[in-house]
């Protein structure tokens, strides 16, 4: 078995060195297809963070009705807090509220004065939990939240709105354009397998007539197709770091992307694994499919 | 060794063998001869296997060669040797490793195949070539490489499509007479061809083939 596969390893090493250029073109080939999903996969990855990041940009103001007592606003704020979609509640006082605005902005402080006490009313910041983020959840919270100590509910209703119809297009743009790049890049490499094969051809053919069976043929092609996608695979995970260091700098310049894992330019061994292993695969069934191809057309 | 019993071979409304039928023995040395478009090619893959005959039956050293699945094809391979007109050599590899290719595939050990790949070159007067590359050749000295690879493995039967069809008198003269020192070691010679002053120089059975029809 292990003097079989040392045969195998052989063969297969002596093809990779006297077919150099074809596996190249090969290998090539099949970074190209990872660098193009890769790239896809991580520009989705950075929206999904970034639109993540905008999730949890929503919450509520409750604005707490003149002539509430600060008693009746902390039984009010520990009635919120045990509501289950809510995940954490600040309770602004009125005397915070004001010393924030002064702060904030500075000329408004003489209209306050003229105002009065109660210009700035208190209030509660509700943070909800990402899965009660949706138009429909949102809004049925804020119907069971309405209580008579709230003269106001202020949440974004619009934003909320365009937020989740955005989020819906991206998904199904993301599926589309997913599944066109799969089958560019199975097409691609399938088809490079094949003319690196058809290539080949006479060696092939003089294989199977001097009585070569499928898996002798086929045995040191898989490892070619590994090697292949290993190093297609290395070449991809290499241009993607790069494009990302590039690249994702200048986008969160443009968009905060507040705490999205991406930002640091690296892949992630995750990421780095996944690439390996669909590299591998990509030039194994590649390779496979055009050995098996050959094999039954050949004579 | 060889029997065919009424076989016949059809491609789409063209049907190119008709009912034929025939016997070689073991060690025999007989032409299949005929006109070019004949059916010697078509004959001769159907003993080899590339094709299926389309109804009959053909037994090959005992194989059944009619009924062959993808995966018994190799193991009639493995006890044939077959010479071609266009050699079909691996042109980067070397004269040694195309003639090893045949031992190669049956998972002969290294030190096996360089014995008897040097023992064969010699047979067909290449000792020392070994290193060379098939396009380093001369036209006869690559037909000596794929006689080379096809007798190896010493199979029952030797199949030879035109083998002399590149080749100068000379040359010719010389593959032949390998040919029949092969046969007289008690292999089964079988060689397709319409060179009529072969046949002359060097008499044996003639199977003749005339549109498809077999006749002797």
């Amino acid at each position: 078995m292990s003097a079989t596969l040392g045969h195998i390893l052989r063969r297969a090493a002596r093809s990779l060195w006297e077919n150099l250029s074809l596996n190249a073109v090969a290998a090539g080939v099949i970074a190209a297809a990872l660098l193009l999903g890769g790239a896809f996969w991580g520009a989705m990855s950075t929206l999904n963070d970034a639109v993540e990041v905008w999730e949890r940009d929503v919450h509520l103001s409750a604005y707490f009705a003149s002539g509430v007592d600060e008693a009746r606003q902390r039984a009010v704020l520990a009635e919120v807090q045990a509501m289950p979609e809510v995940e954490a509640v600040t309770w602004v006082t009125a005397t915070d509220a004001r010393a924030y605005l002064e702060e904030r902005v500075p000329d408004i402080q003489p209209i306050l004065v003229e105002l009065g006490e109660d210009a700035v009313p208190a209030s509660l910041e509700i943070t909800l939990r990402a899965r009660y983020i949706g138009d429909e959840t949102l809004s049925d919270f804020v119907t069971r939240l309405q209580r008579a100590e709230f003269e106001e509910l202020d949440y974004g209703k619009e934003w909320v709105e365009r937020l989740t119809a955005f989020l819906g297009l991206l998904k199904a743009l993301g599926a589309a354009l997913g599944t066109l790049l799969v089958m560019a890049a199975v097409f691609l490499v399938g088809n490079t397998m094949h003319l690196v094969t058809y290539a080949r051809r006479a060696e092939l053919e003089t294989m199977k007539l001097v009585g070569a069976t499928l898996q002798f043929i086929a045995a040191p092609f898989l490892i070619e197709g590994a090697v292949q996608g290993l190093i297609g695979a290395l070449l991809a995970i290499g241009a993607l770091s790069g494009l990302k260091a590039v690249l994702l700098g200048r986008i969160q310049e443009l968009v905060p992307l507040g705490q999205a894992p991406l930002a640091d330019g690296s892949l992630g061994l995750s990421t780095v694994l996944g690439l390996l292993t669909v590299g591998v695969l990509l030039g194994v069934v590649g390779c496979g499919s055009a050995v098996l191809r050959f094999w039954r057309q050949a004579p | 060794m060889i029997r065919l019993y009424h076989v016949s071979k059809s491609y789409g409304s063209a049907q190119v063998l008709h009912d034929v039928t025939f016997r070689l023995s073991k060690g025999e040395f007989a032409y299949l001869t005929g006109a070019s478009g004949a059916g010697k090619s078509t004959l001769l893959k159907l003993l080899y296997g590339a094709e299926a005959p389309t109804s009959g039956k053909l037994l090959v050293g005992g194989v059944d060669a009619s009924k062959l699945g993808p995966a018994r094809l190799p193991l009639l391979r493995r006890n044939l040797g077959v010479i071609f007109q266009d050699f079909k050599l691996i042109p980067n590899r070397t004269v040694f490793d195309n003639v090893g290719l045949a031992l190669e595939v049956i998972g002969a050990e290294r030190r096996e195949i360089s014995r008897r790949v040097n023992a064969v070159l010699n047979v067909v007067g290449l000792g020392g070539k070994g290193e060379r590359r098939p396009l380093d050749l001369s036209g006869g000295e690559q037909q000596r490489v794929a006689i080379a690879r096809a007798i190896v493995n010493d199979p029952a039967v030797l199949l030879a499509d035109e083998p002399t069809g590149n080749l100068d008198g000379a040359m010719a003269v010389e593959v032949m007479e390998i040919l029949l020192s092969i046969n007289l070691r008690g292999t089964t010679v079988l060689i397709a061809t319409h060179d009529n002053g072969l046949m002359e120089r060097f008499p044996h059975r003639r199977l003749r083939l005339n549109a498809g029809r077999m006749s002797e």
